[in-house]
């Protein structure tokens, strides 16, 4: 069998339809369950964090004489953490029997923003630099010469790119489906076998 | 003059000018908003 990066993505897509066809007689709530965890405003052990590391700060603050620069970094700090503590608790963060705040990863839209949103957000930053990076390259081999404009870079054009990168799934979809993203499989060389 | 540009331009200097405005602006965002857990809702 001849592994290429075309087939492979076509095998994981037909399984993947598959599986879930093969499902749909049955399918539940795929919201997982959090039995074990509470709302962090709800959540006892969660206050009693907040207290303690409040506490602890000003009994800190306590050494020292009022006003001078460690008494306010101190202050400042017991600000924030009110502020960190209110903040956790305004959103819908749940939290651990020991107060703590948990991220649910598990993809459900109730806690997108702790997971999915900024997931989401680094593939499409990550995503952009190298679309945006892959057609400097690409606009370098059409240049006389091509080792000089990686090195020294030619940064209106590059800066030209950089802006019109934030299509890039666009593009990239495009690309695919026109077989330009892919190399062919007589330009990859291969080791002799 | 344009060697200068040209030196501005290599990689290197430019990874360097790159990397520092972003940590600059990672730090700007922690400074004004801090301790992010979570995809702030406006």
């Amino acid at each position: 069998m001849k592994f290429n990066l075309r087939n492979i993505f076509s095998t994981i897509l037909t399984i993947t339809l598959l599986s879930v066809s093969s499902l749909t007689g049955k399918v539940e709530s795929a919201n997982a369950v959090f039995d074990n965890l509470t709302p962090c405003k709800d959540s006892t052990a969660f206050q009693k964090r907040l207290t303690t590391s409040v506490k602890k700060l000003e009994n800190r603050l306590k050494l020292y004489t009022p006003n001078s620069k460690e008494a306010d970094f101190l202050v400042k700090e017991i600000e924030s953490t009110k502020t960190r503590f209110e903040r956790y608790q305004s959103s819908n963060l749940l939290c651990g029997k020991e107060g703590l705040p948990r991220i649910i990863a598990s993809g459900q839209w109730d806690h997108a923003n702790e997971f999915v949103i900024p997931g989401i957000l680094f593939i499409y930053i990550t995503g952009w630099i190298g679309w945006v990076g892959r057609k400097y390259v690409q606009y370098a081999a059409t240049t006389e010469n091509p080792f000089e404009n990686e090195i020294i870079i030619n940064v209106p054009i590059a800066i030209s790119i950089i802006n019109s990168g934030f299509l890039w799934p666009v593009n990239a979809w495009k690309e695919f489906i026109s077989g330009d993203l892919l190399a062919s499989d007589d330009n990859v060389t291969v080791s002799p076998r | 003059m344009s060697y200068f540009l040209k030196y501005l331009s290599t990689a290197p200097v430019l990874l360097t000018v790159w990397l520092s405005i972003t940590s600059g602006f990672i730090m700007f965002i922690n400074f004004v908003y801090p301790d992010p857990l979570t995809f702030p809702s406006f």
